[in-house]
């Protein structure tokens, strides 16, 4: 078990922003609610997973929407909490303990709010290992754990209770209430108990979050380089260092579809490389093969600082170090795949793993 | 009636269902398919007691259903059946309550038919009565809401096993937006449970008798046929019905807005009304006829379009240019008519602040004076 205090909430920031790979919305609002709410309710217990009872009831607490809205329109306070105490009277059980739905971004710091303010545990883990942009792709799915009964509340006094035949309509009707209660709600899902938690669970991503955030703070006190700091930290392929020189954006669908192209500097010069996103960054290829895609984690972080960088951020004249982090090996197998592989981001190229690719590159730079 | 209505049998849905689509001024969803699924029911034993409105007991809990959605979809993405039934449960499981009735939220269309349906396969009876006394495109369009029901926990349910609790909404405003958001995405098409009412309430508050008034118009329009008299003057003796225009379709605008029929009939009249243009227009339901500048039927008074050989009432979704129709109105139920009810179904809660509402007799009256 390790204690979160309100000084930690910094480096969750940073560290989510990193495992947001470019999405997730912005952690900075969030973890000034974190902050606010372990000052005044004290700080918040991080406990394994093997820590739960195998009957213990867990319920992620998440915001749902479009990370620009969501750092706009802020939760009023007590939404969070609303709709967890709600899925918890509706379930007729106390939940035991609070989860993190998705690592990267600012749900790392929703489920901080909720544990503070209900004096709930934390669980150290969640359900992506990184950023997604729909609430189906959570390792949960590739257990069974159904996504409702679901609770969604919103700034106004509205909230919505869903039972669907499948998380993905749970995501296709929750999202249809979001955008009509304006953008952005809270909710509350996934309950589950301790031993489902136990496999579904990947482990320990809020403590990695906050130990990356604080590996990148100490290598700036020490005038260190900052990328260097967090490519070891995770010991992320650096798949390449460049500027950037042309970004292409547009809305589909409620994504930020879009793509950036770089022109290499330093070990990279002369060489090429475009990163395409959806929310998130999902592929990253020179001209000639594919360095990175989804599910592996595709980082973007600016060259002279090591601070990660989001889609919506991305401007002509950046200098930026990309990285490629392997996922989580449940996102790698068929079904993980056929949940956030790139073919369901309509993307025509079979995975293949972030590290095989570097192998082939370098054996192909020996030949 | 001579007979208080105590059931609804096999032998009363065509007449029910006929009744039901007049009521429906053009909307409401064809009841046909309805039709066929209660027909179904029933032929396999199933029962629909009525209850006459006196007869609900003040602590029951009441809850009004029906289907949402658009009627142009309801007639290709046919329902499941269980849908009102289903939202039905997930309202019960959520609060903990059993239901003791249904009611019609509307009366006119699908909808007539639905609340049967439902307590076919729930066993519980329906009221006779409803909360429009015709129908209405939007949720809160009902006596039930304007008298201040409660808004929460409605239930949606959709044909493919997905529920939606509403269980918090700000105001029956709200109750329409996020049902229908829910609805669009659903497929355009779900069973809707409203918020649990008493009895006593809904005894207050309830547009009476308009179960057995839908049958009785549906038989009057069947004898009529039979007796190869003309349908439009049978429901003029006897059901006060007003024959407002004759005329033939020369265009159809109708799209899809938000979940929404929304468009206009154009008509041409003929005999009577030859040299005369009207134009009806529509939002799921025919909402303003207007024959030259003149408007002859504003809602919440009820227009509705009867094919002029059969008298079959036209919804919305089947209008097609060229066919022969008979347009008549009937009045609203006087519930309709308060300063607070116009607030939420007069033509300017549906765009036309131009509008003034002029009940149907007095325009009926006024226009006596003109020769014709």
């Amino acid at each position: 078990m390790r204690i979160i205090q309100a000084e930690d909430l910094k480096d969750l920031a940073t560290g989510a922003a990193v495992l947001g790979t470019g999405g997730g919305g912005d952690p900075y609002i969030g973890s000034l609610m974190a902050q606010q709410a372990i000052r005044r309710r004290g700080p918040v217990k991080l406990i394994s997973v093997d820590e739960l009872a195998d009957d213990a009831l867990v319920v992620p607490a998440a915001m749902m929407g479009a990370p620009t809205v969501m750092v706009e329109k802020l939760p009023q306070g007590d939404e969070l909490t609303l709709a967890f105490r709600k899925l918890e009277a509706f379930l007729g059980r106390k939940i035991d303990a609070v989860l993190c739905a998705e690592a990267g971004g600012l749900n790392s710091t929703t489920p901080v709010v909720v544990a503070a303010e209900t004096g709930l545990p934390l669980v150290d883990g969640d359900g992506m290992g990184r950023a997604f942009p729909e609430l189906q792709m959570e390792s949960f799915t590739l257990h069974g754990v159904q996504a409702t009964p679901m609770v969604m509340t919103d700034d106004k006094g509205n909230s919505v209770v869903l039972n669907t035949v499948n998380n993905r309509w749970t995501e296709r009707l929750a999202r249809a209430a979001t955008i009509e209660m304006g953008g952005s709600a809270l909710i509350a899902l996934y309950a589950m108990d301790g031993a489902t938690a136990k496999r579904a669970v990947i482990r320990g991503t809020v403590g990695q979050a906050i130990d990356i955030g604080r590996a990148l703070r100490e290598a700036h006190t020490r005038n260190q380089d900052g990328v260097a700091a967090v490519r070891d930290h995770l010991n992320a392929f650096h798949l390449f260092d460049g500027k950037i020189v042309d970004v292409s954006r547009r809305t589909v669908g409620g994504f930020a579809r879009g793509k950036a192209e770089l022109e290499g500097l330093d070990d990279f010069a002369g060489q090429r490389l475009t990163i395409e996103f959806q929310n998130e960054f999902l592929v990253a290829r020179t001209p000639d093969r594919v360095l990175a895609s989804t599910p592996d984690l595709i980082t973007a972080l600016d060259m002279d600082e090591g601070s990660p960088i989001t889609t919506e951020s991305l401007r002509f004249g950046f200098r930026i170090a990309v990285l490629g982090i392997p996922c989580d090996p449940q996102w790698r197998t068929p079904a993980g795949l056929e949940l956030v592989g790139p073919g369901y981001f309509g993307y025509d190229i079979p995975f293949v793993p972030v590290e095989t690719l570097a192998a082939q590159d370098q054996a192909a730079a020996r030949s | 009636m001579a007979t208080e209505l105590r059931s609804i049998g096999v032998a009363d849905l065509d007449a029910l269902a006929l009744g039901a689509a007049v009521l429906g001024t053009g909307g409401g969803g064809n009841p046909y398919i309805g039709k066929l699924r209660l027909r179904g029911l029933l032929e396999k034993g199933a029962e629909v007691r009525v209850v006459p409105l006196e007869q609900v007991e003040s602590d029951w809990q009441v809850v009004s259903v029906g289907g949402i959605g658009a009627p142009v979809v309801g007639v290709e993405k046919i329902e499941r059946g269980d849908e009102c039934a289903r939202a039905i449960r997930a309202l019960e499981r959520y609060s903990h309550r059993k239901v003791d009735a249904l009611i019609a939220s509307e009366i006119g269309g699908s909808n007539a038919l639905e609340p049967m349906i439902a307590a076919a396969e729930l066993g519980v009876p329906v009221v006779d009565g409803d909360g429009m006394g015709r129908a209405f495109p939007e949720v809160q369009m009902t006596t039930f809401s304007i008298n201040g029901a409660a808004t929460a926990p409605a239930a949606l349910a959709d044909e493919k096993g997905n529920e939606v609790v509403l269980s918090q909404v700000v105001n029956m405003y709200w109750l329409e937006r996020l049902a229908r958001a829910v609805t669009v995405e659903m497929g355009a098409a779900a069973g809707l449970a409203l918020a649990p009412m008493t009895g006593g309430f809904v005894k207050r508050t309830a547009v009476r008798g308009t179960v057995s008034q839908a049958l009785a118009i549906g038989r009057t329009i069947l004898a009529a046929r039979a007796a190869r008299r003309r349908v439009v003057q049978a429901l003029a003796e006897e059901h006060g019905a007003h024959h407002l225009f004759a005329g033939k379709i020369t265009s159809v605008r109708r799209e899809l807005l938000g979940g929404f029929a929304v468009g206009h009939v154009l008509l041409s009249g003929y005999d009577e009304h030859a040299g005369q243009e009207a134009r009806v227009d529509i939002q799921n339901e025919n909402l303003v006829l207007r024959v030259g500048q003149e408007v002859l039927a504003v809602v919440p008074d009820l227009i509705m379009l009867l094919d002029a050989d059969h008298g079959e009432p036209i919804t919305t979704e089947v209008l097609r240019y060229g066919q022969r129709v008979d347009v008549i109105g009937f009045p609203c139920d006087p519930a309709l008519k308060t300063p607070q009810a116009l607030n939420v179904v007069g033509p300017a809660a549906f765009g036309y602040p131009e509008l003034t509402y002029v009940p149907l007799q007095e325009e009926r009256g006024a226009r006596a004076h003109h020769p014709s």
